[in-house]
């Protein structure tokens, strides 16, 4: 019987179920799409950048199995606010507490284990779909990537079971511990706690003692390594949320008191709205805040690591343009260009040698760079001097000349491209004017430059490193597998940065998908309530453009805090990963500006969609 | 008492839309309330009493006549106008409360003195008037779950007052309540109406609370049946009113 009036009023209600199984089954597919990354070591490792990559998924489980379990406690209480109505009248029907708690407990399971099934169908998908996606969008072949991988469904099956199960008790005891009476009432009740003044003050201090530590282990992650990363998940999670249950009341009650705020128009309604089921919003806010947090980081991240192939390319360069034997078409292509120096050197080569004319390379001596102990200091810039003085240098062993200088070796090795993969194993010279003219060869010239932007001609640079691999040919009688340019060592390292990147967009995209689908159940489980509201509001005078400009407010203070505080955890995370990349943040403002774009657009889409709900037409 | 407050004329209002099937719910009803009047409407469920009270308070359009509230024409009023007018000229109290249940008490009877603009200062001794006037002054500060139905009831009745309203419009006020809530309700609308002059008028089926209004107007499948005044005192009314109904509802069942 009892269970027969339950699948009846579930038929009743089941917009507001639809959107609870949106809710979770979006909340199942992200963290399932998180672990098929998180668990595919082979993928991890072959793929990225950060040698520890594995160790930082599995911190990355933690914080979102943390923020899950927020969220799924908050959702499911939603299931007990729909029904403790109707299991009061059931009591007062006659039916035993008993049954009704355990009709709490089953049906609290049932909705989870349904949102189970359907949250993994969907999560599979989803990552074939966004993997497909951005493979394709980034030229990244992903191999070893699975959509479909049973570890991450064992892992997430046994996750969402153990909390469904917890919640179904957690909601059955609270049936249990009601009253008929409050049972029948208790939609209208308020949490508007009146938290103590210096309960207040301890969860502002615990918030921000947790925070600033968390912060200090970002920023020395270099020192701290993994035990930094394990610091900082383990204090800025929890001090989030202890900042919004601390601080965000008190800064309600506060507006609040403050009566020519609260008393002027509508804001003692709008306020009231925020303030109403403050502990629920405590729990989206807080939730909210480590998705952004998580999703704008991982996609912050990921396009540092992009951003900084061109950097990391000119660590070991000095020259940007290096051509050998350049021919008539290349020499005007390049007249275009907007060289900042160009320098030409003369060499000529013979079957066990390359000889290079001293005079061109002291009337225009090249850069070198000089790699510093650590990243920080980066590479520097050093110009050599004219201070060959022998007639004869050459890189082999021997009594007859001097050896060049490593920095001249270094010069002709690097950035002259006077190589191995070019040239084989013949010796290098550099001989004066007198001796060079001896050799019996050919001159050739080699041409180095600088461009402003280097990123700017990839296409014809592509093209003489063409010609450059067909010249090794001729001269060693193979194809190498490297010639050494700039250009080459750019096009491998993004393509290495490839994969993480495909990490940092899967899984940012993941996230803010999850951040959307929070805020939004958060809005459609309490628009039920709110149509009333807003019609009594009416009904007493208030004008419709008052009220819409009641949910712009409400909502933008609902978007604020998490956006901004979400912000500030990027901004010194990224801190993490000064130690593996350049500049962290550079081109920052790229994923910044592109998430407050979405995010903005995505108020405003809630605003409407919220005003479409609980205002009639005009 | 001679200018009219509320002047309804030829009112009609017609459900449904054209194609359809119609109902037509009001049918050529016309009345006038004067200023400082108490009126009451009864008539039998369904007879078309919340209709009226709809359309007289611009809730709802009527599809044809005229309907002037302190001397304004409110039928050709757009959505805003309208929405400033309820704010300025009306008062509500309807049965299920209709308290936002997430404000205090005291902010549920600001609300429509802070949508006019009033500054803050002035607010709350004006509040703190009508909650006196209405007996919960104890209460202000509590959320309206936590307080009994007749304190709502005389929350909601210090909101609707709280902006000195032309007039009050109530449906079924006292439906919700237990008899003492509900003759103590009555009884300081009567007062409001003597010693205030606060024009009222009241929706209500039950006849121990119309007999508290001075003249009832009896309603009857959309039309206006009859009317009587209140003549001896309350319990010859409310003798009178079971009388009449006692006919509507001989009609009915022929
Ligand atoms: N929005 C509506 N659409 C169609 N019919 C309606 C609507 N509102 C009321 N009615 C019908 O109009 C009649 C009068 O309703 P109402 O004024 O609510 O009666 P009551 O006197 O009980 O308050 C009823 O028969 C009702 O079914
Ligand atoms: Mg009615």
């Amino acid at each position: 019987m009892l269970v027969k009036l339950l699948s009846s009023s579930m038929k009743k209600m089941w917009k507001d179920y639809l959107v609870l199984l949106f809710g979770l089954t979006i909340s199942i597919a992200i963290f399932y799409m998180f672990e098929t990354l998180a668990q595919n070591q082979a993928f991890l490792e072959a793929n990225a950048l950060i040698s520890s990559i594995v160790f930082v998924f599995h911190v990355g489980t933690f914080i979102l199995a943390l923020v899950t379990i927020f969220y799924i406690f908050y959702a499911t209480s939603f299931i007990l606010s729909l029904r403790q109505k109707e299991l009061g009248m059931y009591m007062t029907l006659g039916a035993k507490k008993g049954k009704v708690t355990q009709m709490m407990f089953l049906e609290t399971l049932i909705i989870g284990i349904f949102s189970l099934i359907i949250g993994l169908v969907f999560g599979v998908g989803l990552s074939e779909g966004i993997a497909r996606l951005l493979m394709s969008r980034l030229d990244f072949s992903g191999e070893g990537f699975e959509a479909f991988y049973p570890s991450s469904l064992v892992t997430t099956i046994l996750f969402y079971f153990v909390l469904f199960l917890l919640t179904a008790i957690v909601n059955a005891i609270r049936v249990a511990r009601k009253s008929v009476l409050e049972l029948l009432h208790a939609d209208q009740k308020a949490d508007t706690k009146t938290i103590k003044g210096w309960k207040t003050f301890l969860g502002t201090l615990i918030a921000i003692v947790l925070i600033t530590v968390g912060y200090v282990a970002m920023i020395n992650m270099g020192d701290l390594a993994h035990l930094g990363v394990l610091i900082a998940a383990a204090t800025v999670t929890p001090g989030t949320y202890f900042f919004f249950m601390a601080m965000l009341p008190f800064l309600i009650k506060r507006i609040k008191a403050i009566r020519s705020i609260n008393e002027k128009g509508l804001n003692s309604f709008t306020y009231a709205q925020l303030n109403f089921r403050v502990s629920q919003l405590t729990k989206v806010l807080g939730t909210v805040t480590m998705l952004i947090a998580l999703g704008l980081g991982a996609m912050t991240a990921g396009l540092s690591f992009y951003h900084n192939t061109e950097i990391h390319s000119s660590l070991m360069h000095g020259y940007d343009i290096k051509v050998h034997q350049p021919t008539e078409d290349e020499l005007a292509e390049m007249k275009n260009w907007e060289l900042e120096e160009r320098n030409l050197y003369s060499y000529r080569v013979t079957d066990d040698g390359v000889y290079f004319s001293k005079h061109d390379l002291q009337a225009n001596p090249p850069v070198i760079k000089e790699i510093g102990g650590n990243l920080e200091e980066l590479s520097k810039e050093v110009r050599l001097t004219d201070d060959l003085t022998a007639p004869v240098y050459t890189d082999e062993e021997t009594d007859d000349a001097e050896s060049i200088p490593e920095q001249w070796q270094t010069a002709l090795r690097t950035e002259l491209m006077a190589n191995f993969y070019l040239f084989g194993d013949r010796t290098l010279y550099i001989l004066d004017q007198e001796k060079f003219e001896e050799i019996n060869a050919s001159t050739q010239t080699v041409l180095i430059g600088k461009v402003d932007n280097f990123t700017d001609y990839t296409d014809t640079l592509a093209k003489i490193d063409e010609r450059h691999h067909q010249l090794a040919i001729d001269y060693t009688g193979e194809d190498p597998t490297m010639i050494g340019s700039k250009y080459e060592s750019y096009t491998s390292l993004k393509s290495l940065a490839n994969g993480t990147i495909f990490m940092g967009l899967f899984l940012g995209v993941a996230f803010l998908m999850m951040m959307a689908s929070v805020l939004m159940f958060k809005l459609l489980s309490s628009a039920t309530a709110d149509i009333e509201r807003y019609q009594m509001l009416r009904k007493i005078g208030v004008r419709q453009a008052k009220l819409k400009i009641s949910i712009y407010k409400e909502l933008f203070l609902v978007f604020l805090f998490p956006g901004l505080i979400g912000l500030v955890h990027v901004l010194i995370g990224m801190e993490m990963f000064s130690f593996i990349l350049i500049e962290p943040y550079t081109k920052l403002w790229i994923p910044i500006s592109l998430f407050l774009v979405i995010y903005g657009l995505y108020y405003w889409l809630t605003v409407k969609m919220y005003q479409r709900i609980v205002l009639p037409k005009d | 008492m001679t200018k009219p407050v509320v002047n309804v004329a030829n009112a009609q209002k017609v459900f449904g839309k054209k194609s359809e099937n119609q109902f037509k719910a009001l049918d050529n009803v016309s009345f006038t309330i004067e200023e400082g009047e108490f009126v009451g409407i009864m008539g039998p469920s369904g007879a078309g009493k919340t209709t009226l009270l709809n359309v007289v308070s611009t809730l709802d359009k009527a599809t044809s006549g005229k309907i002037e509230i302190a001397g304004q024409d409110i039928t050709d009023m757009k959505q805003n106008e309208l929405a400033d007018f309820r704010s300025e000229q009306l008062g509500f109290i309807f049965q299920d409360f209709n308290l936002l249940e997430n404000l205090t008490v005291y902010e549920n009877i600001a609300l429509p003195l802070s949508l006019q603009g009033v500054s803050s200062r002035k607010i709350k001794p004006l509040v703190i008037e009508v909650a006196e006037k209405l007996g919960i002054k104890s209460v202000l500060q509590k959320y309206p779950v936590t307080i009994s139905g007749g304190q709502k009831q005389r929350a909601a009745a210090a909101r609707a007052l709280v902006h000195e309203p032309a007039i009050i419009l109530a449906d079924e006020p006292t439906g919700a309540l237990d008899s003492k809530n509900a003759h103590s309700l009555m009884r300081t609308m009567e007062q409001l109406n003597q010693f205030h002059d606060v024009s009222i008028m009241l929706v209500t089926h039950d006849p121990l609370s119309a007999s508290y209004c001075e003249r009832i107007l009896f309603i009857q499948d959309g039309n206006l049946y009859k009317e009587i005044k209140k003549t001896g005192d309350k319990q010859h009314f409310h003798q009178q009113i079971l009388n009449v109904l006692a006919e509507l509802t001989s009609i009915h069942s022929l």
